[in-house]
């Protein structure tokens, strides 16, 4: 390499040099691409035909297609792809073949399936001490549920998600338990595996030495309620669920208000009614002069404040919010300090000035449509080890050749022979 | 063994997204020394979790108790200048530096990225803002539902025609801090790695967005929003009498999908039930004595039981009511039927079969609120397990401990301190632990 293309080398991702095998469906997906958009080779092993889960809406253009899940597209990105039938011998012992130089292994398998194929950890680790092999399951490897069936809605029952989660009996009467939507129950349970496997890797650059990693997505999301755990251990509390705001023992004022767009904005006032409050919420409201009577001295006594918290909250407050448009309602009060946020829909976020700012969005080339689309970015900006999204999700068995024939070997003609036998 | 022995981590954080970061990484054997100071404290009080006959103080918070197991405390005034010394000193001989401040609150103390670079070239820096260190908008704040409602996960929850629902709780507090942990355990393996430290600048509003990630891309690529008829279709996969579309919950849109009240109709009786297939949905209609109703035609195919939901949900519901929701689990999953019962916290730590036998809450001593379940990791590692190993810190527990066995300062500093104002503003009242630690 030259000096000069030294220095216009970009920087590396910080999982750089790692080799990941997924064999992951819709629960897993996401924790290889929380490791392959930081820089580790991320294989994804298929079945032949392609990972179910292709199968899940939106599609490109609405034409229902395995190449054209978006869903598929966002949870495989900084991938490769390749396919085998670990349900035959040849694609078991590739599967082998490649586990000996892998570093990480994730599966999402039922439990006990992958010893039934005899790629457990014991076998696997026998040939390779320094492997990771984490299981994300359900429920785990272990225990009465183990072996029962789920999906995102029933974690969120399960996980208590859905206990906390839902409306005010003004909002709407005799509502359920709501399940918040977006598949978390996936991403709760990829973001732990993905800690337990990172864990897993620092130990083994002082140890040398790999291990078994048994997560469980149940698990995850009964983590996953802030204080709900806590109000119950401590005070024997069982919470209520209110609309748009945190539940709680008791009733609580409201927090989300409809703007003049006929959005929302999210505004947390009660609990921080206090003298001095009272001014700065008075400059803000006159802003579009809507203070009523909020500088009236009265309110610098914190038991007139107290006494008139709904008049405060549900006439000013909402008024305010009322008389203008949320994204407006929503800089205004940020601006002077406020921690106030107006309530998006997800397509807003493509014009927020400060995700531009941030480099936040990233245009992934997908070849086969001739064009580039917009992806959402990083979490977090890494000074010394940059996120990047390397490549589009992989396409059914697209890196079959490069990756069996370039790294285990294998002729053209033996990639004929297992197609043809069905193993890729 | 622990994953992270010999790693040592200063920790400013407080509330609750940076002290579950730092609970996570102390559990899997990280030293944490938590830095506070009474009177800025934010995350001990107010505390509405403190036992009924206990008086709410600073070590008698329940919810602190569970976000902070595995650390100790240092009570340090950081703006002063010896408390800030005693902070570089900490930052020589450790790895990581956490917190989750607003955006310049670290440099303005100067403890900046180049600050701490300096006084350990290596060091692994997070910082866990609102909105990050850059963008126009980095001096916004943010709690939990702001960040959810802000970054369009709040707008994903609820029933159509209705505001949202939102999550009941700071969900990217607890996400933030999985992420605080995630970067900080990434930049420490790239450390190791390549002995190159960093600064990784995470934010709470930003890190929610990727989590809605094929709503934007449907957006991005066909053009379609998420404000649209039908949408957020509540616990449902589709809502009936609106536009096929996906919902960006995952798994294929189907019906019976929702919850269904149970026996004896509590404020958290329910079950839900899901079937993905025809075949699901027979053995289902078995398990409820094939109710002469769900064998009309119109239940027989997918398309017929997304069309007719509102009658097939009040049929399922006419057979949940009749049983509480862990019969209904028990009936519909031993046929292969996709059914779990909504569990509130109560349902989680006294009910649940599965958390119990898999050790998901342990009890631990704590000396002032006594013996009580923590919450344990949803992971076992087979050679360095997490576990949870102290009980949070009474504040400032650990200051002697910290400043002369780690710091090698002598024991007329820590008492010179205690009167000066670093270790304990000079006006409050001490506790008898503190007392003890100036002898």
């Amino acid at each position: 390499m030259t000096d000069a293309a030294s220095q216009s080398a970009p920087l590396a991702g910080p999982l750089t040099g790692l080799r990941v095998l997924e064999l992951a469906g819709e629960t897993g997906q996401f924790c290889g691409k929380l490791l392959g958009d930081l820089g580790a080779d991320v294989v994804k092993i298929e079945p032949p035909g392609g990972e179910p889960c292709r199968r899940i809406g939106p599609f490109a253009d609405d034409i229902p297609h395995p190449e054209r899940s978006l869903s598929f597209w966002y949870y495989n990105t900084s991938k490769r792809g390749i396919t085998l039938d670990l349900g035959t011998a040849d694609g078991r012992d590739l599967f082998q073949r490649l586990a000996r130089a892998a570093d990480i292994v994730i599966e999402t398998f039922r439990p006990g399936h992958l010893s039934s194929l005899g790629c457990d950890y014991e076998t696997l680790s026998r040939q390779n001490p320094g492997l990771i092999l984490c299981s994300l399951t359900p429920f785990g490897q272990t225990g009465p549920w183990r072996d029962y069936l789920s999906s995102d809605l029933l974690h969120m029952a399960a996980g208590g998600e859905m206990a906390s989660s839902g409306y005010d009996e003004t909002d709407a009467p005799d509502a359920p338990p709501i399940a918040p939507g977006g598949g978390n129950a996936w991403h709760m349970g990829c973001h732990f595996a993905y800690m337990a496997i990172v864990a897993a890797l620092v130990h083994r650059t002082v140890s040398g030495r790999g291990q078994y990693i048994d997560a469980s997505i149940h698990e995850a999301c009964a983590l996953t309620t802030e204080s709900a755990i806590a109000n119950y251990v401590y005070r024997g509390e069982v919470l209520q669920r209110h609309t748009g705001r945190h539940h709680g023992a008791g009733p609580s004022p409201r927090t989300q208000f409809r703007a003049a767009d006929g959005n929302y904005v999210c505004a947390l006032v009660g609990g921080r009614l206090n003298p001095r409050y009272m001014k700065e919420l008075a400059d803000l409201l006159d802003t579009n002069g809507m203070a009523g009577d909020l500088r009236d001295p009265k309110y610098q006594d914190q038991a007139v404040i107290t006494e008139n918290t709904s008049h405060i909250i549900d006439e000013l407050v909402a008024g305010f919010i009322a008389s203008l448009p949320a994204e407006e309602v929503y800089h205004r009060a940020q601006e002077r300090g406020f921690t106030w946020g107006a309530v998006r829909a997800p397509e807003q976020l493509l014009d927020d000035p400060h995700l531009s700012d941030r480099g936040f969005w990233k245009e992934v080339a997908h070849p086969e449509f001739s064009r580039s689309f917009t992806y959402p970015g990083e979490a977090a900006i890494y000074g010394g080890s940059p996120w990047r999204i390397s490549r589009r999700a992989p396409l059914i068995g697209e890196h079959n050749a490069e990756i069996l024939c370039g790294d285990l070997g294998l002729s053209p003609g033996d990639l004929i022979v297992l197609a043809e036998n069905r193993v890729i | 063994m622990k994953a992270l022995a010999g790693i040592r981590v200063v920790d400013f954080s407080w509330v609750r997204a940076g002290p579950w970061a730092t609970r996570w990484l102390g559990a899997l054997g990280a030293e944490i020394i938590k830095i506070e100071w009474p009177e800025s404290e934010r995350g001990r009080l107010p505390s509405s979790t403190t036992p009924q006959h206990l008086e709410a103080n600073l070590n008698t918070s329940g919810n602190f108790n569970d976000t902070n197991v595995n650390k100790k405390s240092l009570s340090l005034n950081v703006r002063t200048p010896k408390g800030l010394d005693i902070a570089k000193r900490l930052i020589a001989v450790s790895d990581i530096v956490i917190e989750n401040f607003s955006s310049r609150v670290l440099r303005n103390w100067g403890l900046g990225y180049d600050e701490q670079r300096r006084i350990k070239p290596d060091i692994v820096y997070v910082s866990m803002s609102g909105y990050g260190h850059t963008g126009r908008h980095h001096r916004y704040t943010t709690f939990g539902p702001v960040a959810q409602a802000v970054s369009g996960q709040t707008f994903q929850s609820g029933l159509p025609d209705h505001p949202p629902a939102g999550w009941g709780w700071s969900y990217m507090d607890d996400t933030g801090g999985m992420y605080g942990a995630m970067c900080a355990m990434t930049g420490l393996y790239h450390r190791n790695m390549t002995g190159q430290g960093q600064h990784i600048d995470l934010s709470q509003m930003v890190a929610s967005v990727p989590l809605v990630g094929p709503a934007l891309l449907d957006f991005t690529v066909n053009g379609r929003g998420s404000r649209r008829p039908g949408y957020p279709p509540g616990n449902r996969a589709h809502w009936p009498g609106t536009p096929l579309t996906a919902n960006y919950r995952g798994g294929p849109t189907v019906a019976p999908h929702n919850a269904y009240r149970t026996d004896p109709r509590g404020y958290n009786d329910w079950c839900v039930i899901v079937c993905q297939s025809d075949e699901e949905w027979r053995r289902l209609a078995e398990i409820m004595g094939n109710p002469a109703w769900a064998a009309d035609d119109k239940f027989a195919t997918i398309a017929g039981r997304l069309q007719h939901q509102e009658e097939l949900d009040e049929g399922i519901e006419a057979w949940t009511r009749t049983l509480g929701k862990y019969a209904v689990t028990e009936r519909c999953q031993a046929a292969g039927v996709r059914a779990l019962p909504v569990q509130s916290a109560e349902d989680r730590v006294e009910h649940d079969p599965q958390l119990r036998q898999r050790e998901m809450y342990l009890e631990m001593e704590h000396p002032a609120l006594g013996r009580h379940k923590v919450q344990n990791a949803p992971f076992k590692l087979s050679e360095t397990p997490a576990q949870n190993t102290l009980p949070s810190p009474m504040i400032g527990q650990h200051t002697r401990e910290i400043v002369e066995r780690l710091l090698g300062l002598p024991h007329e500093e820590l008492q010179a301190g205690f009167a000066d104002g670093t270790f304990w503003p000079t006006k409050r009242p001490r506790f008898p632990y503190q007392e003890e630690m100036l002898r």
